[in-house]
C-alpha cells in the first residue's frame, strides 16, 4: 500500500474540490467514511490513492444531512454517516425500521458495523473472489473477460448478469429497494435526487467497472424511505450466509408488505447477493401475495411462496456452480412471506 | 534403586487427574504472553517475500529494485531462477518498517519477468495425457503402492450366494489449510556478534538449531532457540522452513535482528496443508451388513508432495481387501503433517461407505460397524481389546446423542419440505485409531531451593495445549506442592532436551521424564531430611504441603524447616524418560447430530458426543479442551474449508480468512468429551485421534437427517440443497 495523504476537509463542496480538483484522476483521492471496503482494497492492492478526503472530518453544520437518522411519518431518513450499529439499534416495528435493523444486524461482525457507515455499505464493490485478487485483471477491473463466468462461480450471479456476474454485496441496498427508498447524491453539478433502484446500474447498460452512476466526485449524502402511506406497512430482511458468523450473503430477501386489516394489499420485493445490483422483483412476481391474510395455514402460505417464487425467478439463468441459488432464494422467500404473516 | 514410579490409583491424584486451568492462561488471555510474531529488538527489520503468482515458471529479476522503495535495507533471491509451486517465495526483503517493506515486494513483483512452463493445478489437469508439468514418474502420477488381503477377485464367485448388496462410490476432500493464528516464522535476535536467539513458531524448540548455526555461521552452543508461546502448528511447522533460513540469512547479512513472518496469503500456499484426496471405493455386503470385499483406489492430492492417507480398510476388517494408493502431484505446495496426517480423508470414505451399505442391507449404524471391527486374528498386538474397546465407545456415544430414540434408526429422514417440518434431524457416526506414546530424549532437571521454590526445567515447547501446565502438575503431585507453587521453564535451548511434538508424543515423551525428575527430588530431599532426623529415609515420607512426615506418624519436619537444611546449593534431580509410565495406541468414536434447514440446505451441527481412550488423562481440562478443539477443526474440515484454485488461469482464489471460510462461534455444536477411564496404560497422548472422525459423523448425520448423499467436502448449502432438489424432483 503506497502513503496516502490523509485530507480533513472544511465543508462538502470543499471536499468535492478536494476529491475533483484539476488534474483528478480515479487514483488520485477517495471519498473515505468508515473505512470498511476502501482500506481492505488499498491494502490489497485493488486501489491506489494518493489521498483520503475523510467525510467523518466535516463540522457539524457541514454535513448536508449526513449525520441525521430521524422518522419523517412513518419513513426514515438515514443520512450516510449513519453507522450501520445505529440502524441495528433503530426501535420500533414500521417497515422501515424492522427492515434496516435486520439488514444492519446481518452484516459481518460488532467490530465492522461499528466503523461502516450507509454509505460505505451501499457504495462497497464486490466481493467477487477473482475481483478481489490484485493480480487478475478482470472485466470490473478494466480487462476483457469475467473469470467468474466460466470459472469458480458459486457466488456469482444468476439474475441480471452479463458480462460481468458480480453480485451486489450491499444487505442496506435490498431493504432500501424493498422501501421504495430514494437517494441523496451530491455533485460538482449540485444535488440529485434518485431511487435507491436507479442509483445502482447493471454492467450491460453502464460502465462496467462500476456498480451506481456516482461518479467519482459524487458524494452520497443519505437515503429515505418512501414507501406509500395509507396501509400499514410491515417488513422483514432474511439473509443467508454460507457460514453463519460474518459473511455476505448468497442470497436474502427484502420484503415489504401493506397490511389492510389482515389482508395484503401491497408487497415489496427485493434480492440480494443474487443479482449486479439489488434486485427489484417486478410487481407481476409478487401479485399472489395480495390478499393473503395475516395467520393463513401453513399450505396457503406454501402455495403462495411457490407462485412469488417461480414468477420472480422465472428470468434466473444460473452459471456452472450456482444454480442452488434458485430454490434457496425461493426457500427465503418462503420464510420471509411466512414471517410477516405467521400469527 | 528407589521404588516403581507409578501413576495414581485410578487415575486420579491429588494433581493429576484434575480440570485445572492452564498456569499461562492469565498471560494468553491478557496479551502478556509474548509470541514470536510478537517480539521487537532495536535495530530490527521486517523481512517479506514475493511470492510466484503462476505455478509453474523460470523467471528473470534483479532484487536489487527494491532498493527504490525508501527504507528497504536488503533484497534476496530465494528461488533459483524458477518456481514450481503456485505461491513459491522467489524473492525476500527486509526494510525498516512492514509497510516498506510490503512496498518493495510490490515492487519486485512489478520487476519479474516470468516466463511460464506447463502446469497442473488439479487432479483433472494432472491425469490429462497431453499435461506437460512432468511431476511424477509417468506424467505427474507417483508409483502406485498396493496392499492386498485374502483374494477380492475370487471372493466375489466364491461368496457370491452371500453378497446382498454391491457398491461402488468415489469420495472426494479438498485442500485444508493448517490455517495457524500465527503464522509461520521467526524472528532472529542478532547484532552482528557471537551470539543470536531465534524467537520461532515452531513444534520443536531444539529444530531451531537445525539450519541456523550454518547459515549464521555460528556455533550450534551460541544459538539459543526460544518458544515460549507459539501460535498453532498442527503439523505445519516441524523445521525452520524457507522462512527461517531467509531470516538467519538476512540477519547475517545485515547483522541485525530480523523479523519475517509469512502473511496470510503466503502461509497458505506456501506453509503446507493437508493433502486433498479422491477415493473410489467398492464393496460386496452380505445381509448382515459383514463387508465380503473391499477395494479402495485413492489418488492423494498433496501436490508436489506425495500426499497423505491411511491405509484402508482402516480399522475395519473386511474379509478381502485390495486397497492401492499412488500420488497425483500438481504444481501447488506439498502438504505437510496434518493432525492425524491421511485419516480424516480416510476416515470420510470408508466411513461414508459403511453408512452407505448399512442403509443398503437394513442394518442399525453401531451394528454395522461393530460387525466389521477387528476380532479374533484380526487385532493387532495391542495392550487393549481394540474390539471391545471400540463397541464400548460406540455404544456409549449412540446412548449420549440419543441414537436409540431416533426416529431415522433404519432409514434417513424424507428430503421434502413440509410446513409443519421445515428442518430435518440426523445423526452419524464414526471411528477413529491412533498411536500416540513416547520415546526417550527429554531430559527434565527440577530443583528446590532452600526458600522453598520449585522449579522444573525442560527446553520442551507447548504448542498451545498446555505442556507448560502439565510439567508444573506433576512436580505438585509428586512434591504434594500446590501447581501454582511450582516454577515451569520451557521452551529454550539452554534448558534440557525435549523432543518435537509430533504424532500426539509430547506429553507421553514429557510426563515420564518430569515425574522421573521429580520423584528423584523428593528422595533427595527424604535422604537430606533422613540425615537430620538421624533416621533411615525409608521411615519417611512427603506429605501434601510437602511436609517431611514419619511414615508411622507425626511430622518430622515441616516444608520450611526442610528446605532449610538445603544451604545455598539447594536441591537438583534430573529425569528421564521412563517406558513403564506411558503407552501407545488408542481408540475412539464420535457421533454428531445435525439439523438440515430443507428450505436453504444449511447444515448445523447440534451436538458432538466423543469417547476417546488415552491413558492417563493428565490434565481433564486441556485435553477436554485439545478434543473440542479438534471437534471444532473437523466440523470446520465438514462443512466450510476448501482451498480454492482457478484451473485455467492457475490463480489463488481464497488466499485469506474471508473467502477461505472457517467455522465461527455461530457454528459450534454441544460438544461433549467423554474419556475412557478404565484405560489405566499411563500417559499416551491425544492431540490427533478426535479431529478424525468428525467430518465423516456430519456427513453421515446429514444423510440421516434427509437422505442427502454428500460425497465431496464441505457439506456446504449449495451441495445440500441440490441433492434435496434432486431428491424432491
Amino acid at each position: 500500500m503506497k502513503d496516502f495523504e490523509y485530507i480533513d476537509p472544511g465543508s462538502l463542496d470543499d471536499a468535492v474540490l478536494l476529491a475533483g480538483k484539476e488534474g483528478w484522476a480515479e487514483t488520485e483521492r477517495r471519498f473515505i467514511a468508515g473505512g470498511q471496503d476502501l482500506y481492505a482494497e488499498l491494502k490489497t492492492g485493488l486501489v491506489e490513492a494518493e489521498g483520503l478526503v475523510n467525510l467523518k472530518a466535516l463540522h457539524a453544520n457541514q454535513l448536508a444531512g449526513m449525520g441525521v437518522l430521524e422518522e419523517q411519518g412513518q419513513d426514515l431518513y438515514v443520512g450516510s454517516l449513519i453507522t450501520l450499529r445505529q440502524l441495528e439499534r433503530l426501535e420500533g416495528d414500521g417497515a422501515a425500521q424492522t427492515l434496516l435493523r435486520e439488514a444492519a444486524a446481518s452484516v459481518a461482525s460488532p467490530q465492522v458495523r461499528t466503523r461502516a457507515t450507509v454509505g460505505g455499505n451501499l457504495c462497497q464493490r464486490p466481493r467477487c473472489l477473482y475481483y478481489r485478487r490484485p493480480e487478475l485483471v478482470c472485466l470490473k477491473k478494466g480487462g476483457f473477460e469475467c473469470f467468474a463466468r466460466s470459472g469458480h462461480n458459486k457466488y456469482n450471479a444468476i439474475l441480471g448478469g452479463g458480462p460481468s456476474y458480480i453480485v451486489h454485496p450491499s444487505d442496506l441496498a435490498p431493504a432500501l429497494v424493498a422501501l421504495d427508498a430514494e437517494l441523496y447524491l451530491h455533485t460538482p453539478q449540485g444535488m440529485r435526487t434518485l431511487t435507491v433502484d436507479d442509483f445502482y446500474t447493471l454492467p450491460e447498460s453502464s460502465d462496467v467497472t462500476r456498480e451506481t452512476v456516482a461518479g467519482p466526485a459524487d458524494v452520497v449524502t443519505g437515503v429515505r424511505t418512501r414507501l406509500p402511506s395509507g396501509p400499514e406497512w410491515r417488513a422483514t430482511y432474511v439473509k443467508f450466509k454460507e457460514r453463519t458468523g460474518f459473511d455476505f450473503a448468497l442470497s436474502a430477501v427484502a420484503l415489504a408488505l401493506a397490511f389492510d386489516g389482515r389482508t395484503v394489499v401491497d408487497a415489496r420485493l427485493a434480492f440480494g447477493g443474487v443479482a449486479p445490483k439489488p434486485w427489484r422483483v417486478d410487481d407481476e412476481a409478487t401479485e399472489p401475495l395480495l390478499g393473503l391474510e395475516r395467520g393463513a395455514d401453513g399450505r396457503r402460505l406454501q402455495k403462495v411462496s411457490r407462485a412469488v417464487g417461480d414468477a420472480a425467478l422465472r428470468w434466473a439463468d444460473p452459471l456452472e456452480m450456482n444454480a442452488y441459488k434458485v430454490p434457496l432464494t425461493k426457500g427465503l422467500i418462503h420464510k420471509a412471506i411466512s414471517n410477516l404473516i405467521s400469527p | 534403586m528407589a521404588e516403581e514410579l507409578k501413576w495414581p490409583e485410578g487415575n486420579v491424584g491429588r494433581v493429576l487427574g484434575r480440570a485445572l486451568p492452564r498456569v499461562d492462561g492469565p498471560d494468553k488471555v491478557s496479551g502478556r504472553a509474548q509470541y514470536g510474531h510478537d517480539k521487537r529488538f532495536s535495530g530490527m527489520v521486517y523481512a517479506a517475500f514475493l511470492t510466484s503468482p503462476v505455478p509453474s515458471a523460470t523467471f528473470e529479476l534483479d532484487p536489487a529494485v527494491a532498493f527504490e522503495v525508501a527504507g528497504v535495507v536488503d533484497a534476496i533471491l530465494v528461488a533459483d531462477g524458477a518456481v514450481l509451486y503456485l505461491g513459491e517465495p522467489i524473492a525476500a526483503v527486509a526494510a525498516e518498517t512492514p509497510e516498506a517493506a510490503a512496498e518493495a515486494v510490490a515492487r519486485l513483483g512489478r520487476a519479474v519477468k516470468l516466463t511460464e512452463r506447463p502446469w497442473a493445478v488439479d487432479r483433472e489437469q494432472a491425469l490429462d495425457k497431453g499435461n506437460k508439468a512432468g511431476l511424477g514418474r509417468q506424467g505427474n502420477v507417483g508409483r502406485e503402492r498396493t496392499r492386498k488381503r485374502g483374494d477380492v477377485l475370487a471372493a466375489r464367485n466364491t461368496e457370491f450366494p452371500r453378497i446382498a448388496v454391491s457398491l461402488e462410490e468415489t469420495y472426494t476432500v479438498p485442500v485444508q489449510h493448517h490455517a495457524c493464528l500465527e503464522p509461520h516464522g521467526m524472528v532472529v535476535e542478532y547484532d552482528g556478534r557471537d551470539f543470536a536467539r531465534i524467537h520461532g513458531s515452531i513444534q520443536g524448540t531444539f529444530a531451531l538449531l537445525d539450519g541456523p548455526p550454518e547459515v549464521l555461521g555460528l556455533p550450534a552452543a551460541n544459538i539459543e532457540g526460544n518458544v515460549q508461546h507459539m501460535g498453532g502448528g498442527f503439523g505445519s511447522k516441524f523445521g525452520i522452513g524457507v522462512e527461517g533460513r531467509v531470516a538467519c540469512e538476512l540477519a547475517k547479512r545485515l547483522k541485525r535482528s530480523v523479523h519475517l513472518f509469512m502473511d496470510r496469503e503466503t502461509e497458505f500456499h506456501a506453509s503446507g496443508n493437508r493433502s486433498g484426496n479422491h477415493a473410489t471405493l467398492r464393496a460386496d455386503v452380505a445381509a448382515d451388513g459383514r463387508l465380503i470385499t473391499l477395494t479402495s483406489d485413492s489418488d492423494k492430492l498433496g501436490g508436489l508432495s506425495g500426499g497423505s492417507y491411511a491405509w484402508h480398510p482402516y480399522m475395519y476388517a473386511p474379509e478381502h481387501s485390495m486397497v492401492s494408493q499412488r500420488s497425483v502431484h500438481t504444481n501447488t505446495d506439498g502438504n505437510r503433517a496434518f493432525r492425524a496426517p491421511g485419516h480424516p480423508q480416510a476416515s470420510f470414505s470408508i466411513e461414508s461407505l459403511l453408512d452407505e451399505a448399512a442403509y443398503a442391507v437394513g442394518q442399525d449404524l453401531v451394528e454395522m460397524r461393530k460387525r466389521n471391527l477387528p476380532v479374533g486374528d484380526d487385532v493387532d498386538a495391542r495392550e487393549v481389546d481394540d474390539h471391545a474397546t471400540w463397541h464400548r465407545h460406540l455404544e456409549r456415544v449412540a446412548t449420549e446423542i440419543g441414537w436409540y430414540e431416533h426416529p431415522n434408526r433404519s432409514a434417513p429422514g424424507s428430503a421434502s419440505w413440509l410446513p409443519d417440518r421445515p428442518v430435518a434431524v440426523g445423526i452419524g457416526f464414526g471411528l477413529s485409531v491412533w498411536g500416540g506414546g513416547g520415546y526417550p530424549g527429554n531430559q527434565v532437571e527440577v530443583s528446590l531451593d532452600r526458600y522453598g521454590n520449585v522449579t522444573a526445567k525442560v527446553g520442551t515447547q507447548d504448542i498451545g495445549t498446555g505442556a507448560r501446565t502439565l510439567v508444573a502438575m506433576v512436580v505438585a503431585e509428586e512434591l504434594g506442592r500446590d501447581v501454582d507453587e511450582i516454577a515451569a521453564q520451557i521452551g529454550s535451548t539452554q534448558l534440557g532436551m525435549g523432543n518435537v511434538s509430533g504424532g500426539s508424543t509430547t506429553t507421553a515423551c514429557l510426563v515420564p521424564a518430569v515425574k522421573d525428575a521429580a520423584a528423584g527430588l523428593k528422595r533427595a530431599l527424604l535422604a537430606k531430611a533422613a540425615d537430620e532426623l538421624g533416621v533411615e529415609a525409608s521411615t519417611l515420607e512427603l506429605r501434601v504441603g510437602g511436609d517431611v512426615g514419619r511414615k508411622d506418624g507425626g511430622v518430622a519436619l515441616d516444608w520450611t524447616r526442610a528446605c532449610q537444611l538445603l544451604g545455598a546449593a539447594g536441591l537438583t534431580a534430573h529425569g528421564v524418560w521412563q517406558a513403564d509410565l506411558q503407552a501407545s495406541g488408542v481408540h475412539g468414536a464420535q457421533a454428531a447430530k445435525v439439523e438440515v434447514d430443507l428450505l436453504t440446505g444449511r447444515v448445523q451441527v447440534l451436538e458432538m458426543v466423543c469417547m476417546q481412550d488415552c491413558g492417563l488423562v493428565v490434565n481433564r481440562l486441556t485435553a477436554q479442551s485439545q478434543v473440542q478443539g479438534a471437534m471444532v477443526q473437523a466440523l470446520s474440515y465438514a462443512l466450510f474449508e476448501e482451498r480454492l484454485i482457478d484451473s485455467d488461469l492457475g490463480a489463488r482464489l481464497n488466499p485469506n480468512l474471508e473467502a477461505y471460510k472457517l467455522a465461527t462461534m455461530q457454528s459450534m455444536p454441544e460438544m461433549k468429551v467423554i474419556f475412557d477411564d478404565e484405560d489405566q496404560r499411563g500417559v499416551i497422548g491425544l492431540g490427533e485421534p478426535p479431529a478424525i472422525p468428525g467430518a465423516a459423523a456430519i456427513a453421515n448425520a446429514v444423510h440421516n437427517a434427509c437422505g442427502v448423499r454428500i460425497r465431496d467436502l464441505p457439506l456446504t448449502p449449495d451441495k445440500v440443497l441440490m441433492g434435496l432438489e434432486a431428491l424432491r424432483s
